[in-house]
């Protein structure tokens, strides 16, 4: 599709004229592999977040089976995996195996799945853009992004094993008092450069949409998932450079011998380990929301478009949710209870995060209030949807009894967290992933996804994620610690192992059920149905386009009229014959507003 | 007694502050999950399907009532309530070390990987001298009396965890933290580490011992005369005891 060039075509500066539009790369190199289109750089995320999302699973399904069965061979893979033990988790491995868990599932998967890639292909779309602001600082994020896997896929292979300190990296642990390997220092390098690599895309994504929305798309006409985007993009420049910051140091610490987090004994005091914990947790309490705010948006997207009506109290949810970013970055010391923190500081963090459940609540009565009296269509993306609001609502609560300092101290390290986080940071997060990517899979490739199949997936994943993390907030109730590779060395700890193995087994199955949503993703793209512009019947721009969009997207920039929900109006069915009414699209007779 | 299991046995006179708020916590954001669930279910069964949506955006003043509602209601019925009640706990507990308290049994604790140092000051109540007891991963506490720990660690970051007292506190490099309980039943307790430690963190286990204060006294006496035979002046690297810290 090639645009005429002597039309008035209006570029992307929010209505102002521009030159004529760039001809597509046509070279191999240039239009699939070194891309600066958004759609391409998308894809790539995506397809790099998949990869890890496999990786990270695999080495679940690991984490669980020593959990299930304490030092007996795995099947199958053991011998191969861990040939000096015999095909046995060794303690160590264990410790390998959650940090890599871990690091990979938040890094490495559910950011470039969720930011990179539907951050990439959805706001130019969303907006009524050509491209990004900078496309070049895109690839660059993208590119950098993959040089920091090569690296942490090479700390797998070193001399003294991978990365063990676990996720969080606490010093003294990943200096060379505790991880004297260059694995761990791979890890830091890794690390940073994901860094480098998520500011590069935020900086590009809070521009794109301060300057490049369509005419008429003002920020309150903007669909959901942007403003879940956009407010991450924003959390991922302020926080990540404090990580990054941490990173430099432990680095220093370990290559240059200086003693910023290394501590000698009481009585002859170096640095300071816990500074390391402040600049993590300043940025890694906003970086859970990092993770959580692009699959809420989604999510209140979806469920007002698949209820057929729109999103009840836009404005006020959308006020939430710029409410949680700025409270994101005020609750970290929550996380830090146990260190020896001051009863004053506990008592204001402990304050802080609670209020933290106020704007949570108004955003759940939002998705409540768009479900209900709606005309609900289950589809695959809105199922996930649902099962978002579910799981999100389950570890949203549980979040309570780790703000409250008393019950935290109790609870903190133990497996309640591990349930808590996953539930609301890892299942809800993954469960807007698998919205995301039924419900824009077909603009993406241009082609359908099977919808039983997809469904199936849906059903097996959700019970199984209930079962899973519930019944880890069962065992952190009950006391057991995270992080052991055998929890039965503890008395207290052994009539729990029967419950581990259930855990374990409904892991087990949710592995499994992943594999039909791969079998699905694969069919789909080579003999899939071809996709219509716009098969869910919905308003928003990039609905408006071909399936796969061209490579400018808009032939002539939309001029928007409407907010992105429009749905179930009356004078739309009479006048359009269709419950849906697209956002560039007046209604016959109606001045559009401004 | 149910299929669930439930929280370890609390043997201690503060434990029940944490069971409490465990339970008013479980309770109303169970009823709070339920009522989301219920509403959810509502409409996913019986407002689907091919009929006309109710068109509305929610955005007349009226129809902020229920996000107000639920905002109120969580607020005040679970922050507010659980804030209040927490901070006079931790104040009347946690938080009142026991300072000033002649009887409290007052312990040293150096964590290393993978194991628990404890020293007591001996007779003449001073750490760091001749007559300190020393033990290893045995902790050994007279019953009824607050037992005040200080820690720090030699190499790594430890958390000492007490699932019976409902309590832990991290043993930090470069740091000394504190933390008291008070045991009320006579028994043999566990020690879990609770952070991340190392390839054998799970194997960092040590037992505690609530005595009667008959017991414990004997003890003393005996875990005196072990102490004085090992005790070995060159051994610098043993006294790693330090001057006992008042509370900030």
């Amino acid at each position: 599709m090639t645009a005429d060039p002597a039309s008035p075509a209006e570029g992307n500066g929010g209505g102002e004229g521009a030159g004529p539009l760039h001809p597509s790369p046509t070279g191999f190199w240039r239009a699939r592999v070194f891309s600066t289109d958004h759609k391409v750089i998308g894809r790539q995320f995506l397809w790099l977040g998949l990869v890890f999302l496999a990786v990270a699973g695999a080495l679940a399904m690991l984490i669980r089976w020593q959990l299930a069965h304490p030092g007996q061979p795995v099947p199958v893979v053991g011998a191969l995996l861990f040939p000096s033990t015999g095909g046995s988790v060794s303690a160590a491995a264990y410790t390998a195996l959650f940090t890599m868990h871990g690091t990979i599932m938040i890094f490495f998967a559910l950011t470039p799945i969720l930011i990179g890639g539907f951050g990439n292909f959805c706001l130019p779309l969303l907006i009524g853009a050509r491209d990004m602001a900078f496309p070049v600082l895109n690839m660059l994020s993208f590119w950098t992004m993959f040089a920091a896997t090569g690296i942490l896929t090479a700390s797998f292979f070193t001399p003294l094993g991978p990365p063990a300190a676990g996720w969080t990296a606490y010093p003294t642990l990943s200096t060379a008092i505790g991880a004297p390997g260059v694995a761990q220092t791979l890890w830091v390098v890794a690390i940073y450069l994901n860094g480098a690599s998520s500011v590069m895309g935020a900086v590009n994504y809070i521009t794109t949409v301060i300057r490049f929305r369509a005419p008429g798309m003002t920020f309150f006409r903007m669909p959901l998932t942007v403003w879940g985007l956009w407010l991450a993009a924003i959390l991922n420049a302020l926080f990540v450079p404090v990580l990054a910051a941490g990173a430099v140091l432990l680095f220093f610490d370990r290559v240059l011998g200086t003693r910023f987090f290394v501590a000698g004994s009481a009585i002859r005091p170096g640095g300071d380990p816990v500074l390391y914990q402040h600049l993590f947790w300043i940025f890694g309490h906003p970086e859970v929301y990092i993770l959580i705010l692009p699959a809420w948006g989604i999510a209140g997207d979806l469920l007002s478009f698949f209820a057929r009506k729109p999103a009840f109290g836009y404005r006020v949810t959308v006020w939430a949710l710029i409410a949680i970013v700025v409270l994101s970055g005020l609750v970290y010391g929550h996380h830090m209870f146990v260190t020896g923190m001051s009863p004053l500081l506990g008592e204001g963090f402990m304050l802080l995060t609670m209020i933290i459940s106020v704007p949570s609540v108004v955003l759940g009565v939002g998705w409540l209030g768009t479900l209900w009296r709606g005309a609900i269509r289950l589809t695959t993306p809105m199922l996930f949807a649902l099962g978002l609001v579910v799981v999100f609502g389950l570890g949203g609560f549980t979040g309570l009894f780790l703000a409250d300092v008393l019950s935290d101290v109790y609870l903190h390290d133990t497996f309640f967290v591990v349930g808590h986080f996953h539930l609301t940071m890892s299942a809800a997060v993954l469960l807007g992933a698998f919205a995301a990517i039924y419900f824009w899979f077909p603009k993406m490739f241009g082609r359908l996804l099977n919808e039983p199949l997809g469904k199936l997936h849906f059903a097996l994943t959700l019970v199984t994620v209930i079962v899973t993390f519930g019944l880890q907030l069962v065992i952190g109730y009950a006391g057991m610690q995270r992080r052991l590779a055998d929890p039965s060395v503890y008395a207290w700890l052994r009539p729990l192992m029967p419950l581990n193995r259930v855990i374990s087994t409904a892991a087990f199955v949710m592995g499994a059920a992943q594999l039909l949503f791969v079998a699905n993703f694969f069919y789909s793209l080579r003999w899939g149905p071809k996709a219509p512009p716009n098969p869910w019947q919905v308003g928003t721009l990039e609905w408006t386009l071909p399936s796969p969009p061209p490579h400018h997207n808009f032939d002539v920039i939309p001029r928007v009229v409407v907010g992105p929900h429009e749905l179930g109006n009356p004078a739309a069915k009479r006048a359009l014959g269709r419950d849906y009414q697209a956002q560039n699209e007046a209604l016959p007779g109606e001045v559009p507003r401004e | 007694m149910t299929f669930l299991p439930a929280l370890p046995r609390d043997a201690s006179l503060h434990g029940h502050h944490v069971d409490g708020i465990l339970g008013y916590l479980t309770v109303t954001t169970g009823i709070c999950f339920g009522v989301l669930l219920a509403i959810l279910l509502v409409a996913v069964a019986f407002h689907r399907g091919n009929r006309q949506a109710h068109y509305t955006h929610g955005d007349r003043p009226r129809d902020r009532l229920p996000a107000v509602i639920a905002g109120v209601v969580v607020l005040f019925g679970i922050d507010a309530v659980a804030l209040v009640r927490s901070t006079e706990r931790l104040r009347e507990g946690m938080w009142r070390y026991p300072d000033d308290d002649p009887t409290a049994t007052r312990i040293e604790v150096t964590a290393q990987q993978w194991a628990w140092n404890f020293r007591y000051p001996g007779a003449d109540g001073q750490f760091g001298t001749a007559d300190d007891i020393l033990t290893l991963n045995e902790l050994r506490v007279p019953v009824g009396k607050p037992v005040y720990v200080q820690l720090t660690s030699k190499d790594v970051i430890h958390s000492m965890y007490l699932p019976n007292f409902r309590t832990k506190i991290d043993a930090v490099p470069g740091t000394i933290t504190r933390m008291w309980f008070q045991p009320t039943t006579a028994g043999g307790y566990e020690i879990g580490c609770a952070q991340h430690c190392g390839a054998w963190h799970y194997k960092m286990r040590g037992e505690l011992t609530v005595l009667s204060a008959e017991d414990f006294a004997r003890w003393q006496v005996r875990a005196a005369a072990d102490a004085a035979l090992r005790y070995e002046a060159a051994d610098a690297e043993a006294h790693d005891a330090w001057t006992w810290r008042p509370a900030p």
